[in-house]
């Protein structure tokens, strides 16, 4: 395995700002977000990891989907996918993991989408290993691990003098440095790890489903939409057609879709004004019941990474931990 | 006897003797976190506790227990709660009065003579010595309504005086316009500020995007200016600035601030300031003639 030294690796990502856009986790007035930077000065290091997770960078809180031109009896749509190549540098393992959850809708299921799966493509994914768990964090239990490459095109580990890199993919060997990288010597530090937090196994959770358990635990929830915002996996939106200023007597629309969120009241509303989720542990019992049991019932892969950005955002300590902790408990007394 | 424990002892004799269903207050979670509890019976209330992370409105939640079919049905008359409040939260509870979202009757408040609440607090991220913004411009520990009162009435001094608007206020219109758009620009609109509030208690918001016919449900500058100056506007006269909104901000945007702001134009002008007494907001009542 190779090493770059921690000037030879500021230098790189120095080329790689000029080269293409670089988006990176960026203090933006305090908050650690990933965000464009211009040179790697502007970079924050230290860090568990940034307030929002990298699925905005594949599946933006708003995107427009297309145009729509309308012109006497005449329409015309225009489709808008996104251009441009991108390397995102400072991606942590959990968030990497996400995408094994994202791809499964967005790419391995048809419809594709496209506006996704262009910006897939058109990005490299450059990951840090963490040298330690942050407090919240739960990676290992949820099959991920610090220093977990899955889903990175390069993969960087904090070494005595600089950082290890391993290469993961041929597009994250075609970003390497034109520099001659020295033989890292010895071996890549263990992350330290957490202690893990019991996996309730999908067949534990049905039997739960109509537990007081749900209603109780989610009395204090805000009904906001922090945690599913914060989430590298959630992933439900909304679609809706707004006008745009008029231009030469044709009129103009677009098409966007929006980030939305189970927890939310009215996400579950239906035509008529029933809403089959009207009450708060309906709605927390979907979020829990989606990430560890509907989703990969459906497609596959679970639902959380483990990085623990909703148990550190909620204000009201709603604790996915805990629901684990309580779901495995449940299950043991009434399997 | 700690604050906890008479709490504690509140809660146990109000749950047992029925003059409540239910006791809004605080515990601790398994990660040592404090958060809001609903005590339902005698036994459970030892789970309460007081401490200086006690820093979420338990007020919000008078809403789901005196109205749980919403505000378009009538409250449900004979529900009863207590409440552990702090001085802030308790003008909450005389806005809500005033505005006839609950009756005073139904709500049993335990007032806590506050010493203030920490930076960080709920969040885990308290360093147990830090004061919140607004505690160390607080000069009213005591709760301004109380059944029970916990502690004794205490009169302090305010420690900061010194005011964070003078910054802003010595902006030009244009610097300012700058600050705020680029604050409001990390909004994720995940409505956690509107949630977290005792007085956004619409039971249609405006803001929501889901249905919205006067704000785009786009995440883009101009519909999260206009969400956040919005509430603003409602809350002005209302707000009794308990910071709330901007503690739960998950991108921190210093919304305490812009109601601040609003709270001294409507003390300048009316010279009310809300929730020390239960009568509504100049603001939202017909002006009388005699405030010019």
């Amino acid at each position: 395995m190779q090493l770059i030294s921690h000037s030879g690796l500021a230098t790189w990502l120095d080329h790689l700002a000029q080269e293409t856009t670089l988006i990176a986790p960026r203090n933006v007035d305090g908050v650690l977000l990933y965000r464009p930077v211009q040179s790697s000065g502007d970079i924050v290091w230290d860090f568990v990891r940034p307030v929002l997770s990298v699925k905005e960078a594949f599946f933006p809180a708003t995107e427009r989907v297309l145009t729509i031109e309308k012109t006497g009896q005449q329409i015309r749509l225009n489709e808008t996918v996104p251009d441009g190549e991108r390397v995102i540098f400072g991606v942590r393992s959990c968030d990497a993991r996400g995408f094994l959850a994202m791809d499964a809708l967005f790419a391995n299921t048809e419809p594709v989408d496209v506006y996704y799966t262009t910006r897939r493509e058109n990005t490299a994914l450059i990951g840090l290993s963490c040298n330690e768990m942050g407090e919240t964090c739960f990676c290992t239990s949820t099959g991920g691990a610090p220093d977990d490459p899955t889903g990175m095109d390069l993969m960087l580990t904090e070494v005595d003098d600089g950082y290890a890199i391993q290469v993961i993919t041929e597009k994250g060997a075609a970003l390497l440095p034109e520099i001659t990288l020295q033989e890292l010597a010895g071996e890549i530090p263990q992350p330290v790890l957490n202690d893990p937090v019991p996996f309730p196994p999908m067949e534990a959770w049905p039997p739960q489903f109509n537990d007081a358990y749900w209603a109780d635990m989610a009395e204090r929830c805000l009904s906001c939409r922090i945690c599913a915002y914060v989430c590298p996996t959630c992933r439900c939106f909304d679609v809706r057609d707004e006008p745009l200023p008029a231009e030469n007597g044709s009129q103009h629309f677009e098409r966007i879709r929006c980030w939305d969120s189970c927890a939310g009241e009215v996400y579950r509303q239906i035509a008529g004004g029933h809403n089959p989720r009207a009450a708060k542990g309906d709605r927390m019992r979907n979020r829990f019941f989606c990430k560890f049991y509907y989703y990969p019932e459906q497609y596959g892969p679970v639902a959380c990474t483990g990085c623990g950005r909703c148990v550190d955002a909620c204000p009201v300590n709603i604790d996915i931990t805990e629901v684990m902790h309580a779901v495995q408990r449940l299950a043991e007394v009434e399997p | 006897m700690s604050y906890t424990t008479e709490i504690q002892a509140t809660a146990r004799d109000l749950l047992s003797s029925d003059q409540v269903s239910c006791v809004i207050g605080y515990e601790v979670g398994p990660r040592g976190r404090t958060r809001p509890a609903f005590i339902y019976t005698a036994d459970d209330a030892d789970r309460l506790v007081w401490n200086q992370n006690c820093t979420h409105n338990l007020t919000t939640y008078l809403h789901q227990k005196l109205r749980p079919n919403g505000y378009t049905s009538a409250p449900a008359e004979t529900e009863r709660v207590a409440i552990v409040v702090k001085a802030c939260d308790s003008r909450a509870i005389n806005v809500l009065v005033a505005e006839s979202q609950i009756n005073r009757e139904q709500v049993h408040v335990i007032g806590v003579a506050c010493d203030g609440v920490f930076e960080g607090a709920g969040l885990g991220r308290s360093d147990g010595a830090t004061l919140q913004h607004r505690c160390t411009e607080c000069g009213e520990r005591t709760p301004v309504t109380y059944d029970t009162l916990i502690g004794e009435p205490q009169a302090v001094d305010t420690l900061d005086s010194e005011h964070d608007l003078a910054h802003l206020e010595a902006m030009t219109p244009a610097e300012r316009a700058e600050f705020w758009l680029s604050q409001f620009d990390r909004c994720i609109r995940c409505y956690a500020c509107r949630q977290a509030c005792p007085m956004c208690s619409c039971p249609t918001c405006l803001y929501e995007r889901d249905d919205s016919q006067w704000i785009g449900m786009g995440n883009g500058l101009n519909e999260k200016r206009t969400f956040h100056l919005g509430r603003a506007y409602h809350l002005a006269g209302r707000c009794i600035g308990c910071d709330e909104c901007e503690r739960v901000c998950p991108v921190d945007i210093p919304i305490g601030l812009l109601n601040r702001k609003l709270a001294g134009e409507v003390e300048a002008a009316f010279g009310y300031r809300a929730g020390l007494e239960p009568i509504p907001s100049p603001l939202t009542t017909i002006l009388s003639g005699k405030e010019g």
